[in-house]
């Protein structure tokens, strides 16, 4: 049996890829073979489980010797089980049904005399540890945690971490022994505590006041650590060890956060300054702690002149030549702009420079924070700067930018004319990196202004930009509507072609070339962008048609379509067979039909981060919450507590739109009333306009029957008086939100029904709800009975909750509804009373 | 201040040692892998020593043939984790005496321990240099004296 050694040589001596992949798969073999003998000597074992080793870093399958790594953790020897610890924490995870195996030895082993393999399993149990091991484990820790051992004490306060975090309810247990760990001297055993605390803090709520009472003692060592000269030990590169340093300020930053007056935050402004002010002459050895210093000003209740403090060390950060310094600078301005934004804003130009910068990373953070200070003083410089960026960009931030980009546009222009040509400038350079509602607000945004003039020299615009940039979707797409909207504006005006410098005059057959470049170009990536240009071409020629004059245009739109209703795509074929129909009215109806469209109103969208961060450090209104973008905070709040356990209840929102259009569609082959505004596959942001809608209706006097959804009939039914069994969840003003226990036989599922009754005197729509429970536990909802409310009116759902017997009922429900036009939503937290499972 | 996982590359992207501190399966790690081997050593010298990888940040130091990646998320302190690196190639140096690439592809039960003694769970468990080191030199001892029994 050959050595470890010889085996790494031969491998590393492959000539080929070929021969290496050879050499492991037969030493592989060999190694599973010998793992199927019986009499296994245990030298042997030794070398196959080191050999083992060296295939998982080489990335190769190793599950077979999971049960071998298990059968040397039982040897006496010390040197066999390190051997297998080791191997144990690389082959196994918690996922991986063994792990129980392991019980049995790391109980044995934490209990050894020998500190060391004490230590071994305490390492072991930290790194991989599942609920079922922490349920199995935790007297061996708590134990642990109470020996006169540093080395064990300190090891068995992270396992002790670990353990909460898989199992919440340990927190209570734990929770005690902080004290006496945190008047410890060794800094390895102050480490773990904080470690500890911070786990705590994280999965257990109700852990909050107690740990504020351990405040003290955390100032305590923080003054020590700044006051205490060099030490050999610990020192990195002229700090008293900055681990402990930044543990420190971690914990209190975490502990603190949501703190109002108190001695505890006085006595923690006083020591922050003091750090600030003996690190600040440091060079980059004392960046760490300042840095976490500044991240635990911005975040508690500090006062001002701290925080001008930390503003002023950013600043110096963001002048230093390394780059992680200035790196880090720029993430934490991101946070601070809240507070100081004036003091941000001086900073400006360092930050537009640092878009230029040759690294990737500062231009990523320079660019989040170029979109936090613009005002409506600085846009126009910082859009300039950022039209040069975004065409040196690579793709992945273009989507990003063309969407920061226009709501910051939308919130600072100065003029809409400037706004527009912004517009139309980002859409030559990125326009194939446009979302789809960033256009429909861009398109609701020209309807909404009325100045001919302005729309003509837009129109006008758009179609020199979009000659030469025919590539560009978000461009096209936009050009095409205007076309159709207001082509008949710009009939008979000259522009100058951007290539050629000649003027060029629009007559309507260039009008009708423009658009069919536009229907035959297929170098769009998505097919779903070539279909709905192909769409939108379909409905300018159909407009177009009514407005134009000349017989030879009005022909070759009519060929435009014609062509199109054999087109392979269903719903462009269905259109060009529906406008094919149109076209062919007398002229008086077709001009009622292809009416100019009223404007829609603006959706006001907020900004979305690059990236996403933790919304537990900062609760003082999250700057950067998110429009419709996975990316927000406040989704990822409810998320993050769901994992997969969220369901959501069906808002009929988009089957209305659906069942909109399907009666619409089928009143076209009954009589001749056509939805005149585009729906894009995508939904549609665009609102109908209920009263077009009836003038259509009326010119036809065909029985189209709008379907809107009838409202539940009113019923006043009374308050219901809470019986036994149901809770009272959450009361206002609009809702009272009720549960209601049907089954709790405490036996690890219960099934509830919650009840959602109007208190309001308006009708509620759209109601939603969503619910979430812990981790451990799982849900079943049921649809929701009804979305529409009345006055007085309610609606249930069921809900179902498995888990293990004996933990405590704790929902978080989110709701949604619409009242007079306005979306609300409600998020609390129930209790259940304390019920438990 | 978690440590996800730990990576040790070679300059030409060959993967001398792996350590996950949190749990997936074996089809996610290699993917990881190959992503971060594709990364990182097209970096230049003098760039920032933090890149932003999908939602967490990977940060990341080279010393002399290796490259010392590590993962953490997005609210970590980024630059204490260069320090951790710097720690624990410190006490390997300490260890090996004088540590080159060979030594860790020949010797990474050896590497395995030191990380083990220096971070549990992706959290430092000492700070002290000088104390790892003593406790990994007593373990050596105490294995060496055992094969030196039978």
């Amino acid at each position: 049996m050959s050595s470890l050694k010889t085996f790494i040589k031969s491998v590393r001596n492959s000539k080929t890829i070929a021969a290496e992949r050879a050499v492991i798969r037969k030493e592989s073999a060999k190694i599973r073979t010998s793992f199927r003998d019986v009499h296994l000597d245990e030298e042997r074992r030794k070398k196959n489980i080191s050999k083992l080793m060296y295939l998982y870093i080489l990335g190769e399958p190793t599950y077979f010797g999971q049960v071998e790594c298990l059968k040397l953790l039982v040897s006496p020897k010390f040197s066999t089980k390190r051997l297998g610890y080791m191997a144990t924490m690389l082959v196994l995870d918690e996922n991986q049904e063994i792990l129980t195996l392991l019980t049995n030895s790391l109980d044995n082993d934490m209990k050894n005399s020998n500190q060391f393999i004490a230590g071994l399993a305490l390492c072991t149990l930290g790194n991989i540890a599942s609920p079922e091991l922490a349920q199995d484990l935790y007297p061996n820790v708590e134990k642990l945690l109470g020996s006169h051992n540093t080395y064990l004490k300190k090891k068995a306060a992270i396992v002790a971490a670990k353990l909460v975090e898989k199992n919440p309810d340990l927190s209570e247990l734990f929770l005690p022994k902080v004290p006496a760990l945190l008047n410890d001297k060794s800094h390895g055993v102050l480490l773990g505590v904080l470690h500890l605390i911070k786990s705590i803090h994280l999965n257990d709520e109700s852990s909050h006041d107690r740990l504020i009472t351990f405040v003290p003692r955390i100032l305590a060592h923080l003054r020590l650590l700044t006051t205490t000269g060099y030490s050999p030990e610990y020192d990195v590169k002229g700090i008293p060890d900055p681990f402990l340093y930044v543990s420190l300020l971690r914990t209190l930053r975490m502990i603190m956060a949501n703190v109002e007056e108190s001695d505890n935050l006085e006595a923690l402004n006083d020591l922050l300054t003091q750090v600030c002010s003996k690190l600040e002459g440091t060079k980059s050895a004392g960046f760490a702690v300042l840095y976490e210093a500044v991240q635990t000003i911005f975040v508690i209740n500090s006062d001002s002149s701290l925080k001008i403090l930390g503003v002023n060390i950013l600043s110096k950060l963001l002048t230093q030549r390394d780059n992680n310094a200035r790196y880090v600078a720029l993430n934490t301005l991101l946070n601070v702009i809240e507070y100081e934004p004036l003091a941000v804003q001086r900073h400006k130009s360092t930050v537009v420079s640092c878009l230029q910068d040759w690294d990737i990373s500062i231009r990523r953070r320079a660019l989040e924070l170029t979109f936090a200070i613009m005002t409506q003083q600085n846009i126009r410089v910082l859009t300039k700067e950022l039209l040069t960026f975004l065409n040196n960009t690579d793709e992945e931030l273009k989507p990003y930018i063309t969407t920061q980009l226009s709501i910051a546009c939308n919130k600072y222009s100065p003029n809409f004319k400037w706004h527009f040509e912004t517009l139309i400038s980002m859409m030559k350079v990125a326009g194939n990196y446009f979302s789809d509602d960033v256009l429909s607000n861009i398109l609701a945004l020209i309807m909404q202004h009325d100045d001919r003039a302005l729309t003509t020299h837009l129109t006008i615009e758009l179609i020199r930009a979009s000659e030469k940039y025919y590539n560009e979707y978000g461009l096209v797409l936009v050009t095409i509507w205007c076309l159709g909207e207001y082509g008949d504006l710009v009939l008979g005006s000259t522009y100058e072609q951007k290539d050629s410098k000649k003027t060029k005059s629009i007559k309507e057959s260039s009008l009708v070339d423009l658009l069919q470049v536009f229907s035959n170009i297929s170098t769009f990536e998505k097919i779903s962008q070539a279909n709905q240009i192909k769409a939108y071409t379909l409905t300018t020629a159909l407009k177009l048609s009514s407005k134009f004059k000349d017989r030879g245009a009005i022909e070759s739109l009519r060929k435009i379509i014609t062509k199109a209703m054999h087109d392979s795509h269903l719903e462009i074929q269905v259109r060009a067979i529906e406008y094919n129909e149109i076209f062919f009215q007398p002229a008086s109806v077709k001009r009622g039909i292809l009416e100019k469209m009223p404007p829609p109103p603006v959706k006001q969208r907020e900004g979305v981060s690059l990236l996403s961060r933790s919304t537990t450090l900062k609760t003082k209104g999250s700057s950067s919450s998110s429009g419709g973008n996975d990316a927000g905070n406040s989704g990822n709040l409810l998320l993050d507590l769901l994992g997969e356990d969220i369901k959501k209840d069906a808002s009929p929102e988009e089957t209305k739109k659906h069942e909109n259009t399907m009666d619409l569609l089928s009143d076209i082959f009954g009589s001749i009333s056509v939805n005149q505004q585009q729906q894009p596959p995508a939904p549609a942001k665009l609102q109908k306009p209920a009263s077009q809608n009836d003038k259509i209706i009326d010119l036809f006097g065909s029985s189209a029957a709008s379907s809107s959804p009838s409202p539940s009939p009113a019923l006043s039914i009374p308050k219901p008086l809470p019986k036994d069994n149901e809770i009272q969840a959450y009361s206002d003003s609009n809702i009272n939100f009720v549960f209601v226990i049907k089954e709790n036989s405490g036996n690890g599922f219960a099934l509830l029904e919650a009840r959602v009754q109007n208190n309001s005197a308006s009708i509620l729509s759209n109601l939603s709800v969503l619910c979430a429970v812990t981790k451990q536990q799982k849900l079943q909802l049921s649809s929701i009975s009804n979305t529409t409310l009345s006055p007085g009116d309610s609606s249930t759902l069921n809900v179902k909750i498995t888990g293990n017997p004996g933990s405590k009922l704790k929902i978080r429900v989110k709701m949604g509804y619409n009242k007079a036009g306005q979306p609300v939503n409600k998020q609390f937290d129930f209790n259940a009373g304390g019920k438990t499972l | 201040m978690a440590i996800k996982y730990l990576i040790l590359l070679s300059r030409q992207g060959k993967v001398r040692l792996t350590k996950w501190y949190i749990t997936l399966s074996q089809k996610e790690k290699q993917r990881i892998v190959r992503e971060v081997a594709a990364m990182i050593p097209l970096r230049k010298p003098k760039m920032c020593n933090v890149i932003e990888h999908k939602d967490s940040k990977i940060i990341y130091r080279r010393y002399a043939s290796l490259f010392f990646i590590c993962s953490v998320d997005n609210d970590d302190n980024e630059l204490i984790t260069l320090d951790i690196i710097q720690r624990y190639v410190e006490i390997m140096d300490k260890s090996y005496g004088n540590v080159c690439e060979l030594d860790i592809i020949f010797n990474f039960q050896t590497a395995y321990h030191v990380l083990d003694e220096l971070i549990i769970d992706g959290v430092i468990q000492e700070s002290s240099a000088s104390e790892v080191l003593k406790k990994v030199a007593q373990q050596d001892q105490l294995e060496s004296g055992e094969s030196l029994q039978r």
